[in-house]
């Protein structure tokens, strides 16, 4: 099944076209129960335990001051915000039923859904939601999620169910924004009790459809079924257990024998082991992931445009992509692969994107490197396609005279560098959730409203992020982002390299789930077991 | 009896307050903290600074050390940073996953490595002895992850089977855990087996070629008389001896193959923990190692003296 079909209750050009609207009175019609996490199966059986093999374990269960993926991945089935990413760029009413903006873009009142309880038992009102966003929304609280809140000024209920949100200006994003990737809605007055941030590991105060059984570091989380859930009917597992296997082997081993159920692979080309493999299914999903090269302009001569655009053009993407991820997977130019259609711009309408030696040694000449000269990439320790990713891209910068260097650090290392804008030049490998404001914005804005990671610094691009935040006619919204790309594939500050596909392996009992285009398993709440 | 242990207590506490420094300052030695890991690429400034404060890591190193310490003598190893639950409890989790595949190896290595030793020895230069010679070497020269692997691949080649990879205590259900470790037991057992083997057989030929031994010989004393009660007591000290390393070897460094079968010790949290900068976890995890290093030395300098009444320990 499409995602287009998936969705077909409210589809996105409604959504937008809504927003469009918005300067009036925005209402989105509340959203049916099968638009959410996907499709309800007709034929589904309720009941059973599934068990989901991870290779990657989540560092903490905390929605609140995690930012990792890794726990993402897992707490979206237990903690839920305003709204669903869906996989179309649409931002779906989850916890809010809908709402009204204000004619100057500022205000949004939001209504409730009904009947909404935390895993707690309490009922969740307007006080927990607006508790809950000014909790992640204060930095002094230590939330990842502070910088994306940053445009919210005043957020308070004016009712049990509805909630009013004020921003500093317009932002076409701020109801994805109110997603599910940072926090969630928890009762309020949750973290006033000291030990509030740990109890989050070991018991969970979220509304999602499924609760926090267990934790054990090194070993399994287990989830089980909401029986006070929102939505009627689901979820139909009773049990979840993510087993937390640290090699492909071994969870590979797993697969075939049946002790795990379901996995996602970490490297797509694994999948070659279990393809034909009795019993299991091999599912390829698009992903709004990216494999990229940084270009930090703190490093010398990268701070040069045209030796960035010399790099750009001796870059074969596909090479890398093939060699990496054994090709599985699309080669991008400045959009992720899942958000291609929605907002990218075809790569043969983009500066810099087609192998050109000639054109980069001319460049490099320009810059006064006709012989090149020597450069040090950065590579992650255990990001496999990084490894085979950085002996091709020496071969092929060595074209221009680049004689690189790999030097392979640990993630925590890499952190540190990224974090304090000195990450010079680096393999890069992020994901986001379907808008570009919050694609682009934190990443490429120039400071002090975005953290401008690679030191760009470039006042075009940063009127156009401002532009494309606030714009809400989606189709001027879509032009904007298109000139955006346009200049950030010209200048290039980052070489985006290829989105590699979520490679999902199940037992052929498991039924109905569908892999989201962030990673995330949303689909668990709408899978069963035959 | 009772001073040599005392002393022995004394000095291991004082090594123990030495390490744990040596341990503070090594872990936060390595770049980047729990705040970076946690806050990833979206890192801002205010609230990594309210999470360094809520985690004490603005305070000054040396406050951090002796806050610490402070805690650590009344019992109190704190909360793991990231996980949330008490490091104790978490220590001593992962602690009993690794001591049974310590003693489970040390066991079957035993059982396996020392008759391959008496049995090469008694043969030396024969056929028996070059095969036990080429299988150590074998066991010597393949790494623990690749016998591991080749185990795994082959028994779910062969048997449709793999081990569960849901850590279930013997408590619990001893049929599941013993299926869960078999194969990390086995995996680690050849090659301990192997060093063993190695090291028995050597022992032996060398013990052989001393007086006590011709001497028993010449006064027409069975063999099975000098290999069992002069031959086996005399390597026993440096067999003990061994068998304390090799335990040290396993409780310390079982990560890879923890790692491998998915099994929650001590090695995999150490790991974990170095990977998420959870100070307290690491903190606690390295010094229950070097603990545990300390007392198993201890009860192998015991041991001598109830092998041999004639050893004194001073």
């Amino acid at each position: 099944m499409s995602s287009s079909d998936m969705f077909g209750l409210i589809d996105r050009r409604t959504l937008l076209a809504m927003g469009g609207l918005a300067a009036a009175a925005a209402i989105i019609r509340p959203a049916a129960a099968a638009d959410l996490y996907g499709p309800k199966a007709a034929d589904a059986k309720s009941g059973g335990t599934l068990n989901m093999g991870l290779l990657v374990e989540p560092p903490g269960l905390d929605p609140f001051h995690q930012a990792a993926d890794a726990r993402i991945r897992l707490t979206v089935l237990i903690y839920q915000g305003l709204f669903y990413e869906s996989p179309d760029g649409t931002a779906m009413p989850l916890l809010a039923e809908g709402f009204d903006l204000s004619s100057d873009r500022l205000v949004y009142t939001i209504r409730l859904r009904k009947g909404v309880k935390f895993h707690s038992g309490e009922a969740m009102t307007a006080k927990d939601v607006a508790y809950s966003y000014n909790y992640i929304r204060d930095a002094k609280n230590g939330s990842p999620g502070a910088g994306d809140f940053a445009m919210i000024t005043a957020i308070e209920p004016t009712d049990e169910l509805t909630v009013k949100i004020t921003i500093s200006a317009p932002n076409a994003a701020l109801p994805m924004t109110l997603g599910n990737k940072y926090g969630g809605v928890v009762p309020a007055g949750y973290f006033e009790a000291a030990d509030a941030k740990t109890k989050l590991n070991q018991a969970s105060v979220g509304t999602g459809p499924f609760k926090l059984a267990e934790f054990k570091p090194n070993s399994n989380a287990t989830l089980v079924r909401n029986a006070d859930y929102w939505e009627p009917g689901v979820p139909y597992l009773d049990r979840i257990n993510f087993v937390f296997v640290p090699n492909a082997a071994s969870l590979l081993v797993g697969l075939r024998n049946k002790r795990i159920d379901i996995a996602t692979l970490a490297r797509p080309q694994d999948v070659k082991q279990v393809e034909g493999v009795a019993g299991l299914v091999v599912e390829r999903k698009p992903s709004f992931n990216q494999k990229a090269i940084d270009l930090g302009a703190e490093l010398k001569p990268l701070d040069d445009e045209r030796v960035r655009r010399a790099i750009s053009l001796a870059v074969d993407k596909d090479e890398i992509m093939r060699a990496s991820i054994g090709g599985l997977g699309n080669v991008i130019g400045t959009m992720v692969a899942g958000m291609q259609e929605s907002w990218g711009v075809p790569l043969d309408k983009l500066p810099n994107q087609k192998v050109d030696i000639a054109a980069a040694r001319k460049l490099l000449a320009e810059a006064g490197h006709p012989d090149g000269f020597a450069l040090t990439l950065t590579s992650i320790i255990g990001y496999d396609w990084m490894d085979a990713a950085a002996v091709t891209l020496r071969e092929q910068l060595g074209k221009i005279g680049i004689n690189l260097s790999i030097q392979r650090v640990e993630l925590g290392v890499w952190v540190k560098n990224f974090q304090s804008k000195q990450m010079g030049f680096t393999f890069n490998d992020w994901a986001t959730v379907p808008d570009p404001n919050l694609l682009f914005y934190r990443h490429f804005h120039k400071a002090p409203e975005g953290a401008d990671f690679r030191n760009w610094k470039n006042d075009k691009a940063s009127a156009l992020l401002d532009e494309g935040r606030t714009e809400n006619d989606p189709a001027k919204r879509r032009e904007i982002y298109t000139r955006y790309q346009q200049v950030m594939a010209e200048s290039v500050p980052t070489i985006m390299l290829f989105s590699a596909d979520h490679m999902v392996v199940r037992n052929d009992k498991v039924r109905n789930y569908d892999q989201h285009p962030t990673g995330w398993y949303y689909g668990l709440a709408r899978a069963w077991i035959a | 009896m009772a001073i040599y242990l005392a002393k022995r207590l004394a000095a291991s506490a004082v090594t123990a307050l030495l390490a744990s420094l040596v341990v503070f300052l090594l872990v936060r030695s390595v770049p980047g903290d729990v705040v970076g890991q946690m806050l990833g690429q979206t890192s801002d400034p205010v609230a990594a600074k309210a999470l360094r404060e809520f985690f004490g890591l603005d305070q000054p190193i040396w406050r951090q050390y002796f806050g610490w310490l402070a805690r650590v003598l009344t019992a109190d190893f704190g909360t793991s940073w990231t996980r949330g639950q008490p490091v104790l409890g978490m220590i001593g989790a992962a602690l009993a996953v690794t001591i049974q595949l310590a003693f489970a190896t040390l066991f079957l290595a035993t059982l396996i490595g020392v008759p391959l030793g008496i049995l090469a020895a008694m043969h030396e230069g024969g056929a028996i002895d070059r095969t036990v010679q080429a299988l150590n070497l074998l066991g010597l020269a393949a790494p623990v992850f690749w016998i591991g692997l080749m185990l795994l691949v082959g028994v779910s080649s062969g048997f449709d089977w793999s081990p569960p990879l849901m850590y279930v205590p013997p408590t619990q259900s001893l049929f599941e855990n013993l299926s869960i470790m078999a194969l990390p037991v086995l995996s680690l057992a050849l090659l301990q087996a192997a060093a063993y083997s190695q090291f028995v057989r050597q022992s032996i030929i060398s013990a052989l070629g001393q007086d006590y031994v011709r001497t028993a010989i010449a006064k027409g004393v069975s063999t099975r008389v000098i290999f069992f009660k002069h031959l086996l007591r005399n390597i026993a000290i440096p067999l003990v001896t061994f068998m304390g390393l090799i335990l040290i070897q396993i409780l310390g460094g079982a990560v890879i193959i923890e790692s491998l079968f998915a099994l929650p010790g001590l090695g995999r949290l150490l790991l974990s923990s170095i990977e998420t900068r959870d100070y307290p976890v690491l903190q606690a995890g390295l010094l229950a190692v070097v603990v545990i290093a300390m007392l198993v030395n201890l009860a192998v300098d015991l041991s001598y003296r109830i092998i041999d009444p004639r050893v004194r320990l001073s």
